[in-house]
């Protein structure tokens, strides 16, 4: 299997001078092609900040990230908005479609900026919109569509460049329990036809059954804990 | 410049149409505004001038220090035949201005500036609407403009009127010689305006208007004449244009006034601009982050601001220009012309863009501090 994110002894401070805080602490990770990982842990221990390490939003204060084997130059910006516009896809919270555009629109921007021909991006607009049911939305405006209609339409975004890396942080927060784990099912279905990594970030210890890996963290540290039926039980048991 | 920027910044403009609109229109009346003190100025200008250009001589010869057209004082006459010996000189006429007291047949009293014209009507009017110039060449006889009809009393050829207690007819009505002062002009002949004029003595004009052979140095001759004839100045057709208009635009403050107008105008468009824009990319700033985050670089971002002001001040300077059109060609038969030149609207259509990009700033900025890792933060 590829491995296509490597996380190398990754820490992360907040503040300054005396008030330092170690958010993150030595993070190891690695992940390979098509691999679905979900990431849990009490509110505040690290999980957006490890997230927006993972996508080249914010830099490490140690160690190092390597995507596709090529180390991730965080002082660098443009070459960080040229690993996401090509590698990256992210859902977040609230789908934050843009507002002006068209479901089509929205979808259509993002396969513009990552250089996508406008065939390609045609196609691909219709094969994610159709599998992910939202095709008949698509002339209309993200205001006129329900939250999980949003949330599909979001990950549809998020895959339309062929991204590597798929990031998800609480994409089934703002929804019921029914709708979100039909968009989780969805998202996990739609990365492993598209062969890319996902890691999705959730509060909710029912959805851990469909991932292949669960990461938890706590107190900056991360732990991994494999798959298995007990495990699911008892973290849904602790919940 | 990335191809996304045009349509991502035309659909966030058009996502909110009144504010669009208002922003619009908004930039338009300050642009109009600014136009119309300028255009006003520069009709002005051209009025102040107008009787020294369209007089179609090169130099003009009088007492000294005189800093209008309209202030001109006595010289004597004989200087018309001293300045027509001077070498150099092909022709030379007079020409008188003076301020009377002119009585409108209802009874109330006005000033009006006389103007006295020699043989060949030199520095007397352009255009006619109906009668002759040739007219103030007859007794009594002079020639008004359209314009101040109703304003003297004298509706049509042959009306008559008193001026300086003496009878006038009314031989033909001008057209467009507006006044910048309050007082109506009125042509008449030079034996005629000393007739009306109490503090000309006959043998006395205010200038002396001249024509240079061909193939001769104009300023050349101009000091020729300022070193042969006694106690006068003598000034090209342009230098007594320019203080004729400095005057009147300068010492008695008018323009000053006129151009801190059109710069507030100017300023009130910026704000505006600089108000809204600001105020949209407000409205967007977290759309500005998904789209950091998505992969847009900064760069595009601010390209997507300056497109939204340069269109937004595009489309309001056009509107604001087809007003200023409308009201040019409203003002043409009025006293108070709204005039401009293609330099100076050019001028103007530059600045005020220069304008729109500067009212660009603060959103720049905005967008500048922007960080993409606020996405996950809501
Ligand atoms: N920009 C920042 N500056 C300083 N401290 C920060 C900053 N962002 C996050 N933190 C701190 O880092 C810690 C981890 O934050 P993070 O957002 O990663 O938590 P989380 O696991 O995502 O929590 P939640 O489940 O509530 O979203 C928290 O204690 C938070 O207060
Ligand atoms: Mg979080």
């Amino acid at each position: 299997m590829r491995r296509v994110l490597f996380c190398q002894e990754i820490s992360k401070d907040y503040g300054s001078g005396n008030i330092v805080e170690r958010v993150l602490k030595r993070v190891d990770l690695e992940f390979f092609e098509g691999q679905a990982s979900v990431l849990i842990g009490p509110s505040g221990s690290g999980k957006t900040t490890l997230l927006s390490i993972l996508g080249c939003l914010l830099a490490p204060s140690d160690g190092q990230l390597l995507i596709e084997n090529s180390v991730v130059n965080f002082s660098d910006k443009s070459s960080l908005t040229e690993v996401r516009r090509q590698k990256l896809g992210f859902i977040f919270q609230h789908a934050q479609l843009l507002p002006f555009l068209s479901i089509e629109g929205n979808l259509a921007l993002i396969g513009r900026n990552a250089g996508m021909s406008s065939e390609d991006i045609a196609q691909r607009l219709d094969s994610l919109l159709n599998r992910l049911e939202v095709f008949q939305m698509r002339k209309k405006f993200p205001n006129q569509l329900s939250g999980g209609q949003r949330q599909r339409v979001a990950i549809a975004r998020a895959l339309l460049h062929r991204p590597s890396i798929v990031l998800a942080d609480e994409p089934t927060a703002a929804l019921d329990w029914n709708t979100g784990r039909a968009v989780v099912e969805l998202l996990l279905e739609q990365a492993r036809i598209e062969k890319a990594v996902l890691v999705v970030v959730t509060h909710d210890t029912r959805m851990l059954p469909l991932f292949d890996r669960v990461l938890s963290i706590a107190d900056g540290i991360l732990t991994e804990q494999y798959q298995t039926a007990a495990i699911a039980t008892t973290l849904i048991t602790q919940s | 410049m990335e191809s996304v920027v045009i349509p991502v910044s035309t659909k966030m403009l058009f996502h909110n149409r009144l504010r669009f609109a208002m922003t619009v229109v908004g930039i338009a009346i300050a642009f109009f505004l600014a136009a119309a003190q300028i255009g006003l100025l520069v009709g002005w200008v051209n009025t102040n001038s107008a009787i020294i250009k369209h007089a179609n001589v090169d130099l003009w010869v009088m007492a000294k220090e005189t800093r209008t057209l309209d202030y001109g004082t006595a010289i004597p006459r004989h200087r018309i035949q001293q300045v027509s010996s001077v070498e150099g000189v092909k022709w030379a006429e007079g020409m008188l201005v003076g301020w009377v007291n002119w009585q409108h047949p209802e009874g109330k009293r006005i000033t009006v500036e006389v103007i006295g014209l020699d043989e060949s009507n030199a520095g007397g009017p352009w255009a006619m609407g109906s009668g002759s110039v040739e007219s103030v060449h007859l007794p009594e006889t002079v020639v008004v403009d359209e314009l101040s009809k109703e304003a003297l009393g004298t509706l049509v050829v042959g009306d008559e009127a008193e001026m300086e207690g003496k009878r006038v007819i009314v031989g033909g009505f001008s057209q467009g010689v507006r006044t910048f002062t309050a007082a109506p002009f009125v042509f008449t002949s030079l034996e005629n305006a000393i007739e009306y004029i109490p503090y000309y003595r006959d043998d006395e004009i205010s200038y002396v208007l001249a024509r240079i052979e061909s193939n001769t140095d104009l300023i050349a001759v101009r000091d020729r004449i300022a070193a042969e004839v006694l106690d006068v100045e003598v000034l090209t057709t342009d230098k007594f244009a320019e203080r004729s208009v400095k005057y009147w635009m300068l010492e008695t403050g008018v323009g000053i006034t006129v151009i801190i107008t059109a710069v507030l105008g100017l300023l009130v468009g910026a704000v505006i601009m600089s108000q809204t824009l600001f105020a949209i990319t407000q409205d967007h700033i977290a759309n500005y982050a998904t789209l950091l985050a998505l992969g847009f670089h900064h760069k595009t971002l601010r390209q997507i601001v300056l497109a939204q002001s340069l269109s937004l001040g595009g489309l309001g300077i056009i509107v604001g220009l087809v007003l200023f059109v409308l009201a040019c060609k409203a003002s043409e038969r009025s006293p108070i012309p709204l005039e401009t030149t293609p330099l100076i609207s050019l001028g103007l259509i530059v600045f005020s863009l220069l304008c729109c990009i500067g009212a660009s700033w603060f959103s720049i900025r905005a967008i500048f501090k922007l960080d993409p890792v606020m996405v996950f933060h809501g």
